[in-house]
């Protein structure tokens, strides 16, 4: 147990020990949207997406801080739920691709021979396929749900951490306490999970922040070519339509926008500042 | 056999088998979607009998395997279906479109190599105020999301300054020739491809960046910097040239975003590509369509692949033997 929770420990020690000015402005910024998005209902005065709580088209004013839409939907409460659902599909996304990225990373990194050979194969020709296209395609024909939709950015995003993992597999498996813990005799999957996983696990995680981000802007773009769940605020389906308006209305495509570009810079921020924070050789410099 | 036509022969095998994945893969989701595959392979048309004549033309009605067999054949032969809705065959349909997309491409690919690989050395070179501020500027430049990026580029200099088209590849009814010809689509395309630049001019200088910092540090920097030569030269001949390699790398593996990044930027400025015909298909809900995209998009992407692994191949002997 001791030996599970100690990397944790250290890993989180050393994080509030020294912040790089990114990493803090990121962590800041993040808690910030989360903040907001917990306190949606609280912050807004109209039910998400109903229509006609204001003349439909009506540019930003005191009820209407951010303007409404086309159906006369409040663009202020929709960006902010918006903000709900992007980090709630950005994060159970990347959850399924971890649970399919670490089993395959794990197994292709521990075995060598033909189940590492047959894994990544798959994860390389997966990783070169157009991610985006293939979930369109699996929204597109499944069926335009909000579920299908994280499932189909999880189903797609999984090569990366497969291949980060496997890295970090090959390194460690190699290292001493490793060969101790063979010596002992523990099994393959008291190493696996109980060894190395809690030692890779640091090196992954800014890359799995910076998957959020990308699993947040693909659900943008999905949204933007018109593939969502109407039934959902999205900020990408709101550009979507603001693009059908763009000459007469710009705050229909000015505010979500914004904020959408907001999420995506404090997730780059924090992925990017736990880099630099992980690799000491750029940090002091 | 010389060693680099077996090279490109051994790398040709590797890539053919992915151009089956894809198959595979479409052929799985079309099978697994809920409801009847033929309204999926053929769209949804309404006309029953239609319907009953793709059925028994694509083999539905036959065993799993044989529908696999007469698929793969298909796709192989260039026939992704028939789109009812449009009255066109697929193939035709997304054929006309790619010249379209990648003249779009290859404009924002070269713009940003450029661009990214100069400013990217600068803001290694220089540390300090112009670096933080490049560094910023750069974060900006990869967050914010592009689609939306061009349509405030479109608000800004085509609705209110007036300064460019609304839309579209040549101006309707002008019939331009020659020169003009020329002249009309580049004043289209200046926006769209400025747009999808952006965008890559961020990550080609993030990526040049830590490749020119991280180059900066070995031995033979030291080695050139203490025999005398002039700062400038250290930088661009000995620190760039080493750290080209990555950056080219990834010019070439970026193909697959930057095709995705031109699909969603055609969208906004109705440029007449693969992109613009995706939007227009998925609100037709013609999926024939929509399959079609992915399955040429993924084949141009393997094809760009293969090219930058030959090239390199021929670059850099080493590889070949691999």
């Amino acid at each position: 147990m001791a030996n599970r929770v100690y990397p944790l420990i250290c890993y989180i020690s050393r994080l509030t020990k020294r912040l790089n000015p990114r990493l803090m402005t990121g962590i800041i910024l993040i808690s910030f949207l989360i903040l907001i998005a917990l306190l949606a209902p609280l912050i807004t005065w109209y039910p998400p997406l109903k229509s006609l709580v204001g003349k439909p088209f009506t540019p930003p004013n005191l009820q209407h801080p951010f303007g409404t839409d086309d159906l006369g939907r409040d663009i202020y409460t929709n960006v902010i739920y918006g903000i709900r659902t992007s980090l709630t599909i950005g994060v159970s996304s990347v959850i399924i691709a971890l649970l399919i990225g670490v089993i395959a990373g794990v197994l292709a990194g521990y075995y060598s021979g033909i189940v590492e050979d047959v894994l990544m194969r798959l994860t390389d020709m997966t990783l070169i396929l157009p991610q985006f296209l293939l979930a369109l395609v699996i929204v597109a024909i499944f069926g335009q749900s909000f579920q299908n939709i994280i499932l189909a950015i999880g189903i797609v995003s999984w090569p990366g951490i497969a291949r980060m993992l496997r890295a970090e597999f090959l390194s460690i498996k190699e290292r001493p306490f490793i060969e101790a813990a063979r010596a002992v005799g523990l099994s393959d999957m008291r190493i696996i999970f109980g060894e190395i996983l809690p030692n890779a696990i640091p090196a992954v995680i800014p890359y799995v922040v910076l998957q959020v981000n990308t699993a947040i802007l693909v659900e943008a773009g999905l949204g933007f070519l018109g593939v969502g769940d109407p039934n959902v605020p999205s900020l990408g389906l709101m550009l979507n339509t603001a693009q059908q308006y763009l000459t007469r209305s710009w705050w229909m495509a000015l505010f979500p926008g914004l904020v959408l570009s907001f999420l995506v810079v404090a997730l780059n921020l924090l992925g990017d500042g736990l880099i630099d924070y992980m690799n000491p050789r750029l940090r002091k410099r | 056999m010389s060693p680099l036509v077996a090279f490109v022969i051994r790398r040709l095998l590797q890539y053919i088998p992915m151009i089956l994945v894809v198959i595979v893969v479409i052929f799985i989701l079309v099978r697994m979607a809920p409801g009847d595959p033929t309204y999926i392979l053929v769209g949804e048309v309404g006309d029953e009998s239609f319907v009953q004549a793709a059925r028994e033309r694509l083999g539905l009605n036959k065993p799993l395997h044989e529908q696999f067999l007469i698929y793969i054949l298909n796709v192989f032969r260039g026939d992704l279906g028939y789109s009812y809705l449009r009255s066109e065959s697929v193939s035709k349909l997304i054929i006309d479109r790619i010249p379209a997309t990648l003249i779009l491409v290859l404009t924002a690919m070269f713009i940003s190599a450029a661009v990214g690989i100069i400013i990217g050395t600068i803001s290694a070179a220089r540390r300090g105020i112009l670096d933080i501020s490049l560094s910023l500027l750069t974060l900006f430049g990869i967050s914010i999301p592009y689609f939306w990026l061009g349509q405030m580029i479109l608000i800004v200099f085509s609705v209110y300054l007036g300064l460019f088209p609304l839309g579209g590849m040549i101006s309707v009814g002008m019939d331009y020739q020659g020169i003009n010809y020329a002249l009309d689509i580049i004043y289209h395309l200046t926006l769209p491809a400025l747009t999808l630049a952006i965008f890559n001019i961020a990550f080609t200088t993030k990526i040049t960046r830590g490749s020119v910092l991280e180059a900066l540090t070995q031995d033979y920097i030291i080695t050139a910097r203490s025999k005398g030569i002039p700062e400038r030269r250290v930088i661009f001949r000995h620190a760039l040239r080493n750290a080209l390699i990555p950056v080219v790398t990834y010019t070439g593996f970026n193909t697959g975003v930057l095709l995705v990044g031109a699909i969603l930027t055609e969208t906004v400025f109705a440029w007449p590509g693969m992109g613009s015909l995706l939007y227009d298909s998925i609100r037709l809900r013609d999926y024939p369509v929509v399959l079609g995209i992915f399955i040429y998009g993924s084949i141009m992407v393997i094809i760009a692949n293969l090219i930058v692994d030959i090239l390199y191949g021929i670059l850099d002997p080493r590889i070949r033997m691999r």
